[in-house]
């Protein structure tokens, strides 16, 4: 199967290199593929969205690369380093509500310096910085209980900025939020990115989503799960909601469904077949 | 996610071993040598933790003589009567509590906040009551299951959905009949819990009075029993009585319930 | 027929005639003037000999009872000596406890094994074990404290491992993606999201622990109120043993309720 890497160049070291990453689970009824493997470069400061049919294996994909899951074929590279398990450079960003009910807005971002041992003062400082970066300054002493779901959110991707990952994943981290918080908060995590250069890995299902936050997407097959095929968004940063009624933004969007939509009736024919 | 479960099942090797059952058999091992260890340790005074065997055999001993049965029968009369007597008004009240908003609202507080209460302490009004013989034991049993009960059965009526109670309406049930027909079949649940709760308190209530002062009954046995230091009996005659408390538990279990699957709202 | 009316809801669904007069009068208030009427007929028919003074005292001579072991100092000693037992009790058995739940929790097979065994004895009457303590530590404090340590164990245990079987698996997989060790997992994740539950069941011990320790008390006849009332009893002197009867139910319907507000206001927090 043609690995669709388009490595923009051999000569710089990737931020992050997936190296023929593979898993399969022995269950009850048998082995299961859940990845082929998957190779894959990303640049520094890249956004590269991934997406796919339920039951692809891109929440395999990113529990291996953040070090959930230990147990798989193929390597991981962060700037040349080879990694496995939780890293500091690659930070997470969960699809469910992940932020700690018990603590302040300022206390749950402040949460990895304080177990890293950082003094009260400086993370409160870096704290309140990361705060100001997401938007919420003003919030930082509110518990996430008074807050809403979008807020928690931004709450979460402050808390996981805050060892300055080389790497950020992202699981579906807006599935939960409704559509126009989502559109928001992909402005700011736009924003976000182009302000820290950041290098961001998304997993999602939703394919505007994908177009208007990407510089790259990577299209998985159903199970087994490998990379169908990469497309290059090119329109041009910086990038923001509003261009969403575009036409070229349109014609992305279409291309993608074509090869989604193939994929995720695999995944439908399959769920009737078990329910036959 | 289900990605997430399967995650870290790394070294599963020596867990293998243990199932469930060898670790609870190996729990019993344990604690029985802890109880042997400790009893011929020294660490306490002589005679104080007897051997497992010792206790078995008076256990053997006990239930081989007369004088054993009698002093049950007046314990399990005394928790009989009073479980009766207890869950009966606590049925009745609870019902009232129930059913009936405004008396519910007033008088369930009180229930509510006397229910955690040591009722052993009403003991010395009771026994100038009634006497020292079985009749203040019954009467403590019954004032301790009576709050479980109530507190229970009102709960229980409260939860039976209304939606029930309007199809009752449509068909045009009588009072009785809908008490018959949707609140009894309902309540089983909560009402076999309140039984459950009951027993075991009517138990603790008449064998601690018998404890504190009685001419009869297991309690009674048992503080002759430590008068006498005669260790090994007395622990005999507690494990007859935790053995029947299980089995009365047990026994309520399996026969208070519905044919079928009885829950009409799950209960915790 | 006027709908049934009260000032907790205005109307309800189930529920049958009630009070239908339209008149809405606040429970509390229906509670305070039956509590006045209640104690008005007693100390009638305890002065006039309907029902017998003697072992019914009126509640005029039960106050009397009242003042009197309150400025003999009786009292307030018998207090601050069980609410002490009381405290250590459920000190130990929240301790023990805990660490009993954790270990529970801490393993598939060691929590499907050993639960059961400590659900039984939750419902199993402990309190009916205390002559075996006595044998142990003779009848002294020891003996009182055990017995209460005992009795909310088992409560503690329960609440403990539900806590922290309940810690949703994301906020444990935060600590993981940013390699907490697993003291720092327990200490800053596992640990206060399980509290609200572990409170729970705190408090349940403290109400257990305060039943036994009154129990036990009473029944050897040593240590705090327990012992008040039993040696009032001993003495004859019933309007004070009223009394005293009468302040524990006081101390743990405080407590109970007490608690309960703590409990709540924890719960709404989080």
């Amino acid at each position: 199967m043609t690995n669709a890497t388009e490595t923009a160049s051999t000569t710089a070291t990737p931020a992050l290199r997936i190296d023929s990453v593979a898993k399969t689970f022995s269950t009850p009824h048998g082995d299961v593929v859940a990845l082929e493997p998957i190779s894959l470069d990303i640049q520094q400061g890249e956004f590269i969205a991934i997406i796919g049919p339920s039951g692809c294996g891109k929440s395999t994909l990113m529990n291996a690369v953040g070090g959930l899951l230990e147990d798989y074929e193929g390597r991981v590279e962060v700037d040349g380093t080879v990694v496995r398990g939780c890293h500091k450079e690659i930070g997470m960003v969960f699809q469910e509500e992940s932020t700690f009910p018990w603590r302040t807005a300022l206390d749950n971002v402040a949460f990895p310096l304080e177990a890293a041992g950082v003094g009260k003062a400086e993370r409160h400082e870096k704290a309140m910085e990361l705060l100001n970066l997401v938007g919420l300054d003003g919030f930082e002493n509110r518990f996430p209980a008074e807050l809403s779901g979008g807020m928690r959110q931004r709450i979460a991707i402050a808390r996981t900025l805050a060892f300055k990952p080389r790497i950020l994943l992202m699981d579906e981290p807006f599935a939960a939020l409704d559509e126009q918080t989502r559109l928001l908060l992909g402005d700011k995590v736009l924003q976000i990115q182009q302000e820290l250069n950041q290098t961001t890995m998304l997993i999602t299902h939703n394919i505007a989503e994908a177009v208007q936050l990407a510089d790259r997407v990577l299209i998985m097959t159903f199970r087994p799960g490998r990379i169908k095929r990469v497309i290059d968004i090119d329109l041009p940063r910086p990038r923001s909601s509003k261009m969403m009624g575009g036409e070229r933004f349109g014609q992305y969007v279409a291309a993608i469904w074509d090869d989604l939509r193939e994929e995720a009736s695999k995944g439908l024919l399959e769920l009737e077949q078990v329910r036959s | 996610m289900a990605a997430v479960e399967q995650i870290g099942r790394a070294g599963k090797a020596p867990a293998e071993f243990w199932t469930v059952n060898r670790l609870r058999i190996a729990g019993i091992v344990a604690i029985l040598g802890v109880w042997e260890i400790a009893g011929w340790s020294g660490l306490f005074f002589r005679g104080v933790l007897p051997s497992t065997v010792f206790i078995v055999g008076s256990m053997a001993e006990l239930l081989m003589s007369a004088e054993f049965y009698w002093h049950l029968a007046v314990t399990g009369f005394e928790v009989l009567v009073s479980f009766i007597i207890g869950c009966f008004f606590g049925t009745l009240v609870g019902l009232v509590l129930g059913t009936r908003k405004f008396t519910g609202d007033v008088f369930e507080p009180f229930i509510h906040y006397l229910a955690p209460t040591p009722k052993i302490v009403f003991l010395p009004i009771l026994l100038v009551l009634f006497g020292v013989g079985v009749w203040s034991k019954v009467a403590l049993g019954a004032i301790s299951a009576f709050f479980p009960m109530a507190l229970g059965v009102a709960a229980g009526v409260r939860q039976v959905s209304a939606v029930l109670l309007r199809v009752g309406k449509t068909f045009n049930l009588t009072t009785m009949q809908t008490v018959r027909m949707i609140y009894l079949p309902a309540m089983v649940p909560p009402i076999a819990t309140g039984l459950r709760i009951g027993l075991g308190i009517s138990i603790v209530g008449c064998l601690l009075s018998e404890y504190k002062l009685a001419k009869a009954g297991l309690g009674f046995l048992a503080g002759q029993y430590y008068e006498s230091f005669a260790v090994a009996h007395m622990l005999a005659v507690l494990v007859i009585i935790f053995i029947f408390a299980s089995i009365g538990n047990v026994l309520i279990e399996k026969y208070v319930r519905l044919p079928g699957p009885g829950d009409v709202k799950a209960h915790r | 027929m006027t709908m049934p009316q009260s000032a907790s809801s205005p109307h309800n669904a189930s529920g049958g005639p009630g009070s239908g007069r339209g008149i809405t009068i606040p429970p509390v208030l229906a509670r305070t003037l039956f509590l006045i009427v209640a104690i008005g007929f007693w100390e009638l028919a305890s002065q006039i000999g309907w029902i017998n003074p003697f072992t019914a005292p009126p509640p005029s001579a039960i106050w009397g009872g009242l003042i009197q072991i309150i400025q003999a100092g009786e009292l307030g000693a018998a207090f601050v000596r069980t609410f002490l037992e009381a405290l250590a009790a459920s000190a130990i058995g929240s301790i023990g406890g805990i660490a009993i739940g954790w270990w529970l929790h801490s393993g598939k097979k060691i929590g499907v094994a050993y639960t059961s065994w400590v659900a039984a004895a939750a419902s199993a009457p402990l309190v009916l074990l205390y002559p075996l303590f006595l044998v142990i530590f003779g009848r002294n404090s020891s003996t009182i404290v055990a017995m209460g340590a005992l009795g909310c164990m088992p409560a503690i245990i329960l609440k403990a491992k539900d806590g922290l079987d309940g810690v949703r698996p994301v906020l444990l997989n935060v600590g993981k993606a940013f390699s907490l060790t697993p003291r720092q997992q327990f200490r800053m994740i596992q640990f206060p999201a399980a509290l609200p539950v572990i409170f729970t069941g705190i408090r349940i011990g403290l109400l257990f622990a305060i039943i036994n320790v009154v129990g036990v008390e009473f029944l050897i006849a040593f240590g705090g109120l327990g012992q008040l009332i039993s040696d009032l009893g001993d003495r004859f002197d019933y309007p004070a043993m009223y009394a005293a009867i009468f302040f524990v139910v006081l101390v743990s319907v405080a407590f109970f309720y007490l608690t309960e507000k703590l409990e709540l206001w924890l719960l709404s927090s989080k």
